[in-house]
Order: C-alpha cells, then structure tokens, then sequence
C-alpha cells in the first residue's frame, strides 16, 4: 500500500506548493538595524555598597559587547525609573519602559558581599518578549570583578548566539618591554599583563597548547633558536626541541598530541611534525626553498604554511598524510604567517605590499580572498580568537608595535596591548 | 487493516482491468512532470510578487489604488510654503535641499505612524509649516556660525544624493505628490504592501555577528485585519538559525499595529533574508 | 529508517568515547634536558726560565710563528668584515665575494681561529621566513668560504632573522645595512 501513501503525498505536495506560489509576497532582504540596542542598567548594590565595583564591572562588560559589534548601546541618561529597581526576575521587570527606549535587550545584576566572598546576580532580559535570556550567579573573591565581567560577556553571547563568548580566554605575546623580549600574557582586553619569562635573550613566536595551561615558543637563551614548552601556573620549563640550527614556529596539532615546526638541521629549513616528548616523527617538506610558518586546519589533516619554493613567498597547504602540497595564494608578491580559523573556514595571512603588511582571508580552497586591514602601518602576524570570531595582531606604527583586535571581517579594530614596549606575536588560548 | 486494503485492492484491480496499475503510473510521472516543468525556465514563469523596493515614508496614509506618485514624499507641499520671508537672506542653497534627500538606508528617522487615521490635509499641512518656520530659523542660525564648512557638505551630500538616485529606480517626477511610482489609481497614499514592508524592516534588527551561517531566509505569513492590527502570524519556513528566527519573532512583535486601516485583509507572505545586507558588506 | 539512525548515533557515540579515552592518555612527561657548559680551560702562559739561554733557531722560529698566529688572529678579529645582501635574497653579490675573499685569507692565515657567521634580515617580511632567511644567508657564506679553501670544521652558522638590526630605522639605507651577514671569532 506504500504505493498509494506515496502518491498522496506527492498529491497533497504539489497541491501545496501550487498554493503558496498564489499568495502576496514580501520579500526583506535586509535588516533596518544591524545592531541590537542593548541597555546595559549599572549594577545596584543588594547589601553594602562598594565604590568603583559598578563602575569597573560596567566598563569592561561595555568594552567586550561593543566588541563584539552586535549591539548599539541606549543611553544611560535616558534610562528611566526601572534602570534604578532591582529585578531579578522577569516579572518584576517594567518591559513597557524599555521598549519605550527603543531597548529589545536590557542586562541588569547586583552585588552583595558574604564575607571574603562576593556575590554577583546577572540578568539579560528580551524586552519584546519579556522573559530572562540568561541569568547567572557568580560566587568570587573581591578582586575579580573584571574576570566575572568578562564570564558574563561570554554568557550574554551565547544567550543570543548559541556560541560562547572569548572573553575570558588569554592572549600570550613577545614584549620588549623588560628590555630584553620575553614571553607575556594577558587578558582579551589588555589587562593584568603578566611576563612569564626572564630568558634575558630572544624569545619569539608562542602557541598555546589546545587543553592544557601550556604555551611553546622559541627562545635564545642557550645560544640556539630552540622550542621551549612552559607550563603556565607552575612556571616548569623544558627544552622541547633542540636540534642543530632553527627550531621555531612551533604549533600544537589540534589535538595536541605533536608540534608543527620547523627545523633547519637538514641545511635547510623544513617542517617536521615532533612528539610532545620531543621525539622526531615525521618530516613534512623536502625541498631546497624555505619552508615555515606551519598552521594546522582544525582536523589536523593539513598544515598551511610559508614557502618560496615558486620564488616569493607564498601560502600553501601540505596535507599530513599524503604529504601532497598545494599552493594557496596567487595574488601580490611577498605572502605569510598563516593562520587557519578554528572553524575551518578562512584562513588569514598577511601580505607585503610596499613597505607595508596588511591582513587577508582567504577560502581553504584559494577562493574569496578579502582584504581586512587598511590604513597606515604594518600588520602582522593574524591570530583567531578560539570562537573565530576575532582576530588579533601585531601593528608596527611610527615607530611602536603594539598588539590590536579586530572581528573577523576587519571592523571595530583596536589596541589592546599597553603603551611602554613593542609588543608582537600575539596568540589566543583555547578556551581555558 | 492491512488485509481488508489488500482486498480492496484486489477488487480494484479485478475492476479496472491490468492497465490499472501502469496508468495510474502513468498518472504520477505526468503530475511529477508538471511542476518540473514549471520549474524549467521555458515555462512561462508568474513567481512571487515581488515589488520594487521604495522607502516608504511611515506617516503616509495606506489607500486601494494609490496615484502615481512618490511613496517617500510627505503629505504637504515639499516646495517653501507660502511664508518664505523667516529666511532672512534667500541664499541661493537651501532651496536646493527640501525634502529630496536620498532615500536613507536605515528608517531610523521615521517615527512611528501618525496616531489619527485621517490626516486632516489641513491641520497637518500646518503643523508642517510651522515645524518648517521653526527649522529655517534653527537652519538660519547655524548657517551664519559655519557656513562655509556646512555649505561644502552640502554639496558634496547632494553629489553623492544625485548619484545614488540615478541608480535607484527613478520617481517620475522629482516633485510628485505622495503616490506610488507605478501607481494608477487616483487616491493620495501608498500601497499596503509597501506599508508594511517598510515597518517591518524599520522594527527588524539582526546583527550579522549573530550567526556564522552566511544568509539565512524564512518565511512568515502574517494576517493584519481592515483595522491593521496583526490577528495572527506563522513561520512557513523557520531558518533554523535560531537568533535568525528570535530576531524576526521580535520585528513581527513590534510591527502588530499599522496605526491606521487597511483597505483589505488579505494575508501576506514576508520572506527575509539577508541578500541585500550581505551585498553590501 | 530507524534502525539505522540507531545504529549510527551508537557508533558516533562509540566514536566519542574512543576520542575522548584517547584525549585523557597523560602524554608522557618530557625528561628536562639540561646540558652543563663546558667549562673552557683557559691554558696558562708557561713561565719563561730565568737560566741560561742557548740559542735554539727552532724555538725562535717557533715563537716567530706564534707572533705571527697571534697577529693574524688579531687580524681575523679586526679584519673579518661583515657582508650584505639584496632584498629577499640569500645570492652573495660581486661586492660580498671580494669581501668574502679577503675574509678567507685572513681565516687561512689563522688557522686556530673558529667562526660562527651570523645571518641577518631587515625588519620587512615574516619574522620566521627572516630566520630561515638569515640563515640561507649564513650558510651561502659559509660555503663559499669552505669553496676558498677555509676548512669547514672551523666554521659555523647562527640566524637571528630581523631580531638584532645594525639600524632600526625604518629606511632603505637601514634595510640595506641590517640584511647582513656578521662573523664572530669564537676561539
């Protein structure tokens, strides 16, 4: 009897497709906002007032959503009575006052001490359809109202987008600032820069391990460009790989079980994959011209990297397994630093033109090339944020390199390393 | 169940002969056929309404045969009103600059609908004057602080105004009444259609940021009664991009009442995606 | 149908657990490979007698060649002149020759004296290209100077890529000077 059943199927389909055909369409094909106003109200004070703890809170939580460019914040001198009430349900919020604003988000909290502890209460309501969109409790020490900011930065972006905010992920980077450069850490807006080195050498290039506190990076320090790895919270450090002549550009495989680098013990630089014991496991090019600069794809099956093996210097993509190279950029005449997206899908280089790098992203498949960077300066060195939603880099202007970010499609670019040192090779964390 | 069928069919088939079966294949490739055809580009296409895109000015009146006309243009006069003589010195640029301003990309300067139904032609027409009067004198204070720098943006606005507007699809007249551009029929308004588009897509914000998924589309039909209020809307097609779909649940929330009546109530289909948006970034 | 989406999420949900037990498998601990410096043995100057002196031809000449091994050290030292290159290239130029020609005669005239050449790029271009440039550098020179007849067991090689610039200006005449090859007298 299937037959019948599916006759009357395709029956009842075409009868139903003939019908919407009749019907008036509208078509809108573009929103008339692109941004979603947002009303951030300042944190109230549940018991006990403490001055400057709004304040801060407020500021760093504006600084990551305006990043973030999906919002347009409403004016807090427009706020009206609701914006001064504790709510911390969605029945107790007055909607009305806030559609009236033009608000369709309004995010509302307070705080409150219990002993050494403090509490936060965080609220992000949905002014149209009045209900909570996400509500979170933190329970933390006094001194980490910026940490929380950030954490509810990432929830507030999940809320509306399904993926995880990178707030509160890390960002690693060289700085001269010691005089000599050394490795330094610090958070996604710049703040608590931390130095993790005292080499008193050369250290370059950093990659965080994908799971744990780790970071490899090339260093100086016994005379030979070696790969150290470093433990971030014990400050344990080893050699990882010491061959004979350059062993730089270390990165972690996706899965973190090898490290993509590369070594110049043949005479010639060349990429190797090597165990996380150091051990020698695979060698990837052979050929005279350099190769460096290795990325992995997110599967772990191909490496972009650098090579001048056409002449200049030019992306391309070796695969693992096959160990079969092609080539990925055609255009301009000096291509680098490679950096494939964490979702897979762009991968981003940066490219000499003049005297000046800038930053592009292009298909895996060599398609849709995009210019992100313009202006004066030289930008280099493209980093993703673990979501892919951000990139970081290095910019060397008059004279001073600092590290900014940016989204992935090249707006609301921004400083974000400290004046006080030339600051380079910037890498994100995984999600820690 | 399934016996009792497959004596029916048995009858059936003792019935209609052994040709039954082969026909009745026959009958569903043919049926198959039609809407491939249909699909094929040599068959004569109807497709969607779909039609061109105006800004619509949101305090117009919504009419059954709109004039010809432009759907932007307000209810009054756009030429200076019978009281040019506020202005003290007749300069020859702010003439230039009545109301033909290009068609801005977001609707953000349209408020909502005006309350009454029936704009009394009059009564607005002289809150309008008044609001001109106010604005010349505003217009004539700036001008003398920063004439020079206003007049250089001025000119530079309209060049790049009169460039966008020969792309766009032209109003046949520069100063035409409130219509719309192909309109036949003899009221002063613009169409439902129109209308509603342009209010909804002003209540719509969606943040590119918000999904990776590159354009999205779905589809709503939504029913406005002769008052113009939404009596009931329904995704046909969700995106499956939930922030999408939020985004436009909230548009379609805040676009519940049109302000005024509509000539008729039929239900309307409102595809969104993000073509437009996308050619432009 | 639904057997089979049954039997798919089982052998993705199998998957999982295969990664996820793979994941967990504490990667070995990576023994601290630390080597000791050699303590260099500074040899002592032997104390010269203060007896009679018999006149030995031999060990005049000796100390003549000494004189002159310690001249032509000093000369190495002073001498050894450092070698530029063009933009991206690693190709020694007529001008890097001539240079790299009187360099190996003072290398040959002191065959005690060790020497570790230095690639160096300017600030343009990758920081890891630069390295493996620098080092193309370090080791175009080297073998050219191994080609003159300098033995290579006397000779090694070090890149810095654009870490260590003669001139950090961002200007042509500072670019020229910092994509260099330098030597260092190591013994």
């Amino acid at each position: 009897m299937n037959f019948l059943r599916t006759l009357a199927f395709v029956l009842f389909l075409a009868f139903f497709s003939a019908a919407t055909v009749g019907s008036v369409e509208i078509e809108i094909s573009s929103p008339g906002e692109q941004t979603i106003p947002l009303a951030i109200t300042p944190l109230l004070p549940i018991d006990g007032v403490k001055q400057g703890i709004a304040e801060e809170f407020q500021q760093v939580l504006e600084n990551d959503l305006d990043l973030s460019g999906l919002f347009d914040l409403v004016d807090p001198a427009s706020f009206l009575s609701d914006a001064k009430k504790l709510t911390l349900s969605s029945t107790e919020v007055d909607f009305t006052q806030w559609r009236l604003l033009g608000a369709e988000a309004v995010l509302k909290g307070g705080y409150r001490f219990e002993g050494e502890k403090m509490i936060f209460e965080l609220r992000l309501y949905d002014v149209i359809s009045r209900r909570l969109l996400t509500g979170r409790r933190y329970i933390a020490k006094k001194e980490d109202v910026r940490r929380i900011a950030h954490a509810f930065a990432d929830q507030v972006l999940l809320s509306l987008t399904g993926e995880l905010g990178p707030f509160s992920s890390r960002i690693a980077y060289i700085s001269n600032r010691s005089g000599q450069k050394e490795l330094y850490l610090m958070d996604v807006d710049g703040n608590k820069p931390l130095r993790l080195t005292a080499h008193r050498s050369i250290v370059l290039n950093p990659d965080f391990a994908p799971k744990r506190k780790e970071l490899i990076f090339t260093s100086y320090k016994e005379g030979n460009p070696d790969l150290y790895r470093k433990e971030i919270y014990t400050g344990r450090e080893s050699r990882l790989s010491l061959q004979e002549g350059l062993n730089i550009g270390g990165r972690y495989s996706p899965d973190g079980r090898e490290v993509a680098l590369t070594l110049s013990k043949d005479k010639n630089s060349e990429l190797y994959l090597i165990g996380t014991d150091g051990s020698l496991h695979k060698r990837l090019t052979k050929h005279f011209g350099i190769d460096v600069d290795p990325s992995w794809d997110p599967d772990g099956n191909r490496i972009a990297f650098v090579s001048d093996r056409r002449g200049n210097p030019h992306v391309f993509i070796i695969d693992v397994h096959t160990l079969e190279v092609t080539r990925l950029t055609y255009e301009g005449k000096y291509n680098a630093t490679p950096a494939w997206s964490p979702k897979g899908d762009r991968i981003a280089f940066s490219r000499l033109e003049g005297r000046e790098f800038n930053i592009f992203t292009i298909n895996p498949d060599g398609s849709d090339e995009r210019q992100l960077t313009f202006g004066p300066g030289s930008k280099e060195h493209p980093r993703w944020s673990p979501d892919g939603r951000f990139l970081i880099y290095s910019l060397d202007r008059d004279g001073n390199k600092a590290i900014w970010i940016m989204r992935a499609d090249g707006t609301g670019a921004r400083r974000i390393s400290a004046p006080g040192g030339d600051d380079t090779h910037p890498a994100w964390s995984g999600r820690w | 169940m399934e016996s009792s069928r497959k004596q029916r069919w048995k009858q059936l088939q003792s019935t209609f002969e052994p040709g039954f079966r082969r026909m009745l294949v026959v009958s569903l490739l043919l049926h198959l056929l039609l809407p491939i055809l249909y699909q094929a580009d040599w068959f004569p296409k109807k497709g969607p309404v779909k039609p061109p895109v105006y800004r619509v000015n949101l305090v117009n009146k919504i009419v059954k045969n709109p004039q010809a006309g432009r759907p932007e243009a307000v209810a009054t006069k756009p030429k200076p009103s019978p009281k040019p003589q506020v202005k003290p010195k007749p300069s020859p640029k702010p003439q230039v600059k009545p109301k033909p301003i290009p068609p801005k990309p977001t609707a953000k300067h349209v408020v909502k609908p005006e309350p009454t139904p029936e704009p009394a032609p009059i009564v607005s027409q002289v809150q309008e004057d008044t609001r001109l009067d106010a604005l010349a004198a505003i217009k004539a204070k700036l001008k003398k602080q920063k004439e020079e720098q206003d007049r250089k943006d001025r000119i530079a606005q309209l060049k790049a105004a009169a460039e966008k507007e020969a792309t766009q699809v032209a109003s046949p007249i520069a100063d035409a009444p409130v219509g719309m551009p192909e309109g036949k029929g003899d009221e002063a308004g613009v169409s439902a259609i129109a209308f509603i588009r342009e209010l909804i897509q002003a209540n719509w914000k969606y943040s590119p940021y918000l999904s990776a998924v590159s354009n999205p589309e779905a589809k709503v039909r939504m029913f406005y009664s002769t008052d113009g209020e939404l009596q009931h809307y329904e995704f046909i097609e969700k995106s499956g991009v939930q922030a999408f779909d939020d985004s436009l649940t909230r548009a379609i929330l805040q676009s519940k009442s049109l302000g005024q009546p509509l000539p008729d109530n039929e239900p309307i289909i409102v595809i969104f995606n993000l073509k437009e948006m996308l050619d432009l970034r | 149908m639904q057997n089979w989406s049954t039997r798919l999420l089982l052998m993705l949900f199998v998957l999982t657990l295969l990664v996820a037990g793979c994941a967990k498998k504490p990667v070995a601990e990576e023994a601290v490979v630390e080597e000791k410096a050699e303590v260099a043995v500074v040899e002592e100057q032997p104390t010269a007698a203060i007896v009679e002196e018999q006149v030995d031809e031999a060990a005049a000449a000796r100390a003549a060649a000494e004189e002159a091994a310690r001249a032509a050290e000093a000369a190495a030292r002073a001498g050894l002149a450092r070698i530029h290159f063009d933009f991206d290239q690693y190709l020694l130029t007529d001008t890097a020759k001539n240079i790299l020609e009187n360099n190996a005669k003072l290398l040959k005239a002191a065959p005690v004296v060790k020497v570790k050449i230095e690639g160096h790029c300017d600030e343009r271009g990758s920081d890891e290209y630069n390295l493996a440039l620098g080092e193309k550098r370090a080791l175009a020179t080297m073998n050219y100077l191994v080609s003159l007849g300098v033995s290579a067991d006397r000779l090694s090689i070090i890149s810095y890529g654009e870490e260590m610039p003669l001139d950090p200006a961002k200007t042509e005449e500072a670019w020229a000077k910092n994509r260099r090859a330098e030597f260092r007298v190591v013994l």
